[in-house]
């Protein structure tokens, strides 16, 4: 019997619940927090942020998960363990629970890509607060940007100003410049906001750069990331996992392979500012010059988790 | 004591008229008239339409499951 939406979504939901009364931080994020917060998005899997001091509780907690009789495996090669070390260092674990026709899937970050503050301090009942969702959201996907708007204009109505940070549309951004102005804290930390306010008629040129900038910034993170994997991806698949290996031996031979070929944290090794300079040489090719004064300081985006 | 971004002032009702009308544009544009008709219902139905929506995906082959590459966008 293959397994419903709504079970999957109870599983999730179970899981976390369990997690939070052993004291493990965690939240579900991304697309199902997004049908929570006003704006539907079809997904099957769950992405799911946990501290990562309690990522050894967490993969305990994993072990004994059954799903339909199934209990999870890491799936793929590229997958770093569930570890405090590698998830504060910005690596998501993935999981499968791989039952014919009832396959469910888990991304586990410790850190929220992009996020400004810490994601613990504003959960919503299962959930992260729309604003980690939304800096979540700002990826070089093109398909994710409107759910970024979306909760920005949530955020906004229910009096959160933060809302002001995640307007990506002309149309939307005008009219609440219109009806109120940003509070100059907002406009400070992304200066498009002034041109909205004065609906001065560089915002179109303005934001198309803003949001490439997002863009390249995502590409230039994941080449990082992706870069530093291949020898541990090299290192797990000669490894050799026995077949039906539970969880914790699964996850032990990944420690292993990490430990001598996976750097904890690459984005910090490679260097921020290094990596928002070569986004915004990137964008300097695509874009008017005089668009590049607008562009937000991104430093804060990068630095929670990364230190 | 303000909350981080809190706003201070509610709109008054012929605002929020205005821009509850604007966010409604806003997910036609975006998402098409069927999903911004789903976005604007209560959660409980919107998690329905969701879970119908996917389960009949998945009787008919989609697959949703993203590749496992360690980072995620």
């Amino acid at each position: 019997m293959p397994l419903s939406y709504a079970e999957r979504e109870e599983f999730y939901e179970s899981l976390v619940a369990r997690a939070r009364r052993q004291g493990i931080a965690c939240a579900i994020t991304s697309g199902m927090a997004c049908v929570a917060y006003g704006v539907a998005q079809a997904t099957q899997d769950c992405d799911l942020l946990c501290a990562p001091d309690a990522a050894g509780k967490f993969l305990s907690l994993l072990g004994e998960a059954s799903l339909h009789g199934q209990l999870p495996s890491y799936r793929g090669h590229l997958t770093p363990p569930l570890d405090a070390r590698w998830l504060r260092g910005g690596w998501t674990s993935h999981f499968v629970w791989d039952a014919e026709g009832a396959e469910a899937y888990l991304d586990i970050f410790g850190v929220a890509p992009r996020g400004s503050s810490p994601w613990e301090t504003e959960l919503q009942g299962f959930y992260a607060g729309p604003h980690t969702v939304a800096e979540m959201k700002r990826t070089n996907r093109g398909k994710d940007w409107p759910f970024v708007t979306a909760l920005g204009a949530h955020m906004l109505e229910a009096k959160d100003a933060r809302g002001w940070l995640h307007i990506y549309d002309e149309n939307l951004l005008r009219t609440f410049g219109e009806v109120s102005p940003a509070p100059a804290e907002m406009l400070k930390r992304r200066p498009i906001l002034g041109l909205a306010v004065a609906n001065d008629s560089r915002l179109h040129a303005a934001l198309y750069a803003e949001v490439q900038f997002w863009h390249e910034l995502d590409r230039a993170r994941l080449r990082i990331y992706e870069k530093a994997v291949r020898p541990y991806l090299m290192a797990v698949k000669k490894a050799h996992v026995p077949a039906g290996a539970v969880l914790a031996t699964q996850h032990e031979i990944r420690v292993r392979c990490a430990e001598n070929h996976l750097p904890t944290n690459p984005l910090h090794d490679y260097g921020i500012d290094q990596m928002i300079s070569d986004a915004r040489a990137a964008l300097g090719e695509m874009v008017q010059p005089s668009t590049l004064a607008w562009l937000p300081d991104v430093c804060e985006q990068f630095k929670v988790g990364t230190a | 004591m303000k909350k981080t971004g809190q706003q201070a002032k509610a709109w008054p009702p012929g605002v929020r008229r205005r821009v509850r009308q604007a966010i409604y544009d806003f997910h036609v544009r975006a998402f098409g008239e069927e999903m911004a008709r789903v976005n604007f219902l209560p959660l409980a139905k919107r998690r329905r339409y969701v879970a119908d929506m996917v389960d009949h995906a998945v009787r008919k082959g989609v697959k949703f499951a993203k590749p496992a590459l360690g980072v995620t966008p």
